[in-house]
């Protein structure tokens, strides 16, 4: 077993309801893309030993025993041979197709439910009163015409990025993420926002993925990352910021 | 397969009738079959052979419960989670000991919110309607739980490497 001393907290909240059931493809996805070996069933371990825990054990009838017993009998055929290299080579090929499943079911969701359209939805955003607040550019590269704004709802948990003249990017080498500050958190970890690409530097409207509840945003920051993003960024490079006034 | 079954039938029966008091007999019939299957992914050095053992009845009876789609607890729930008795155990294993130290540090709603989803399968919104707590205020008490057996249980694993 791998000892994490930290872990994302978006990991460790899924890990924690992996333990309690069953995840969806879109989590299961979620996960792998946190980065987590998915070997990792130390939080399930500790789930089966508060139940060792907490059983009063009481001998199973001899009747029972012999039914069941037999039944098993029945049922097996052959001995146990899953190697456990193979049996974690399926389970990485399990949430690789779980991974493209929850893409699929989210594209299908989408179209499905008829959504709005980004440049709607934020415009509904800002008609339901959340304010647009108005990006400010870095020195960096990629921002130096930067401008546009961001969309926020607290109440919502949803909102939306406005940004035109900001550097398009190659998904393979480097990609932009968002950042949260939330008052109620510790600063030193903003919740991830979501990575994302720029395709044009026209007027590009960008969803917001918050991987945690947020409370009270503070401050909405854009970084570089490498491609896939980051659990916690060096900010080595920022390229807009924005904060409620 | 016979040994397996002489050393746990106990501790599986246990296990199932707490999850499914009415139907354990096809439970334990299951979880046996998938103990076999999984045999060789056990790893001493990772869980002991008990807390393996009731890692996958845990995962059996949950998935049943969630394809039969049907309330988790068919019995009285106990506002206060007992602990189970020393010996009671085919094996004391230094896990259970370890969790069982955590579960009696936790504030008794944390201990109830934990107990309820890991001992009983509810989900969270099932323990906020049985207990009367808030969504929220059951998800930290079972993760916070959960955590802090998890970090104890890190522990006993360096003690004992």
């Amino acid at each position: 077993m791998k000892t994490h001393v930290l872990m994302h907290p978006r990991a460790e909240e899924l890990l924690v309801e992996r333990a309690l059931r069953p995840l969806t493809a879109a989590e299961q996805a979620e996960l792998a893309a946190l980065g987590v070996d998915v070997d990792d069933d130390s939080i399930e371990i500790a789930a089966a030993a508060a139940l060792v825990a907490t059983t009063h054990v009481e001998p199973m009838p001899d009747e029972v025993l012999d039914r069941v017993a037999a039944r098993i009998a029945g049922a097996l055929d052959g001995p146990p041979v899953i190697p456990i290299d193979r049996a974690r080579r399926r389970a990485r090929w399990l949430v690789a197709i779980a991974a493209a499943a929850g893409i699929v079911i989210v594209i299908g969701l989408y179209a499905r439910r008829g959504e709005l359209a980004p440049a709607d939805a934020r415009a509904a955003l800002i008609g339901d009163g959340s304010r647009a607040l108005p990006w400010t550019a870095t020195a960096d590269t990629a921002a130096k015409s930067a401008s546009g704004d961001v969309v926020w709802s607290d109440v919502k948990q949803r909102g939306y990025m406005r940004f035109v003249g900001l550097a398009v990017n190659d998904p393979t080498a480097w990609q932009y993420q968002l950042w949260i500050f939330d008052r109620t958190r510790d600063q030193a970890y903003p919740v991830d926002g979501g990575v994302f690409d720029v395709s044009s530097t026209g007027e590009v409207i960008v969803p917001i993925s918050a991987k945690l509840h947020v409370d009270q945003a503070t401050l909405f920051a854009v970084t570089v990352e490498r491609p896939g993003g980051v659990v916690v960024s060096k900010r080595e490079r920022i390229v807009v910021m924005a904060k409620p006034s | 397969m016979r040994d397996c079954l002489a050393r746990y039938r106990g501790l599986v029966w246990s296990i199932a009738r707490r999850f499914e008091p009415s139907d354990a007999e096809d439970a334990v019939q299951e979880i046996f079959v998938d103990l076999w299957k999984s045999a060789a992914r056990y790893d001493a050095s990772v869980a002991s052979e008990t807390v393996f053992i009731a890692m996958i009845a845990r995962r059996r009876l949950i998935d049943r419960r969630r394809s039969r789609d049907r309330r988790p607890v068919t019995e009285p729930i106990a506002d206060e989670p007992q602990l189970a008795a020393a010996g009671n155990a085919p094996d004391t294993c230094a896990e259970a000991s370890q969790a069982a130290r955590v579960l009696d540090q936790l504030r008794p709603d944390q201990r109830r919110a934990v107990v309820l989803a890991t001992c009983h399968g509810m989900s969270h919104g099932e323990i906020a309607e049985a207990t009367g707590m808030p969504l929220g205020t059951v998800k930290a008490h079972v993760r916070r739980g959960l955590m802090a057996i998890r970090a104890a249980l890190s522990g006993v694993r360096e003690e004992t490497a």
